[in-house]
């Protein structure tokens, strides 16, 4: 996490951008971009669990956060406020896919077909082929587990744990209450406690 | 007033504290086993934590290009929009109006106008008056003759008033 002092720094500097995005300069939006870029992407794939659906979301919130970047007051931080743009197109994408494919995304029906082996993340050191395998593996239970959850409890879950981002910072991404954020946390963690218990005793 | 499963998750995340705190653990029935499932959270968290956050996007510099594609697009699209508006956006409301009220006016004018031209008002709908003759004031001082033509059913009559005797060259012949 930023410390105070590097958070109140770049957010000057992100004030600035803004204001510059605002004006139509397209290079301080590129350097939003650039800033956020692989946060959105991770947070999109940890939703959809797809590379590619993952890009074309990313994709779509960034055009989206351009085209109404002139409705943008400062009243949260641009990340805040761009996660918002995240969370209803990634949102909105998995209820139409749902309606699409019979709602059979959110229950145990959903098949390890989508997860691509080759997309995990490399670890930071060489793993044993072994240890890959297992890595793996427990990536996919986690995944697959993440799927039977809705898109608002992941979406929760996912801000909190992964993000560590506040409970109002998250109520203000979904444009909720506080309280409903700490209800959903609630049911999410009951229910990946449920089908995850054997993989974080033993890990 | 928070419910208890927002108590709950506040306490696993350590968000209660002072006299909110102590309530809460006061009233949890078994706080050894309530202690464990914070800890299981805590577990979760971390592993989640641990698999998740590693995802990596590949290829930025592509993704930011792409996207700068779609924005100079975009802005293109836009601004062919502008140019096009003129002819496109004549119609705008207040112009709609407009043009229904006079339109309006100028049917009404025209629909009194002809409802005016096909009814004079003097004219009666059922008889026309063709002749209003006095006869000979010698044999009939009082007497008059009219002629009256029905239009629709192609009628005409003769109507006599104040004749003493119908002179023989009166005759319908």
């Amino acid at each position: 996490m930023q410390t105070e002092a590097t958070l109140a720094q770049s957010d000057v500097s992100e004030v600035d951008l803004v204001k510059r995005c605002q004006a139509g300069e397209t290079e301080a939006f590129d350097e939003l971009v650039t800033r956020y870029r692989t946060r959105v992407f991770g947070m999109i794939y940890n939703m959809v669990h797809n590379e590619q659906d993952a890009w074309d979301l990313a994709q779509e919130s960034f055009l989206k956060a351009w085209k109404s970047i002139g409705r943008f007051r400062g009243q949260s931080s641009f990340y805040t406020w761009i996660y918002r743009i995240v969370m209803n197109v990634t949102i909105d994408w998995l209820r139409k896919k749902q309606v699409k494919g019979g709602g059979a995304e959110f229950d145990d029906a959903i098949q390890l077909r989508e997860i691509d082996p080759a997309s995990k993340t490399v670890p930071k050191t060489e793993a044993l082929p072994h240890q890959a395998m297992e890595r793996n593996e427990i990536r996919a239970r986690i995944e697959k587990a993440i799927g039977q959850l809705s898109p608002e409890h992941r979406a929760v879950i996912l801000m909190k744990e992964i993000d560590e981002m506040q409970y109002h910072e998250i109520a203000e991404a979904l444009g909720c209450s506080i309280g409903t954020v700490m209800s959903r946390l609630f049911y999410a963690r009951k229910k990946l406690q449920s089908l995850l218990r054997d993989v974080y005793e033993n890990a | 007033m928070k419910t208890l499963e927002e108590k709950w998750t506040a306490w696993l995340d350590d968000q209660l504290s002072g006299h909110e705190l102590s309530e809460f653990e006061a009233s949890l029935p078994d706080k050894a086993a309530a202690q464990a499932e914070k800890a299981e959270a805590k577990k979760l968290g971390e592993l989640l934590k641990r698999e998740l956050s590693a995802h990596s996007l590949k290829n930025e510099e592509f993704f930011s290009h792409q996207l700068r594609e779609r924005i100079v697009q975009e802005g293109g699209q836009r601004r062919e929009r502008a140019h096009r508006s003129p002819t496109s956006g004549w119609w705008t409301i207040p112009r709609l109006l407009w043009a229904g009220t006079a339109s309006l006016a100028v049917f009404l004018i025209c629909t009194v106008f002809v409802l005016h031209q096909e009814r004079p008002a003097e004219e009666s709908q059922y008889l026309t008056q063709i002749l209003n003759a006095r006869v000979d004031p010698v044999v009939s001082p009082n007497g008059t003759v009219s002629i009256f033509e029905v239009k629709q059913d192609r009628v005409t009559v003769l109507w006599t008033e104040g004749l003493q005797t119908l002179p023989a060259d009166y005759a319908a012949k």
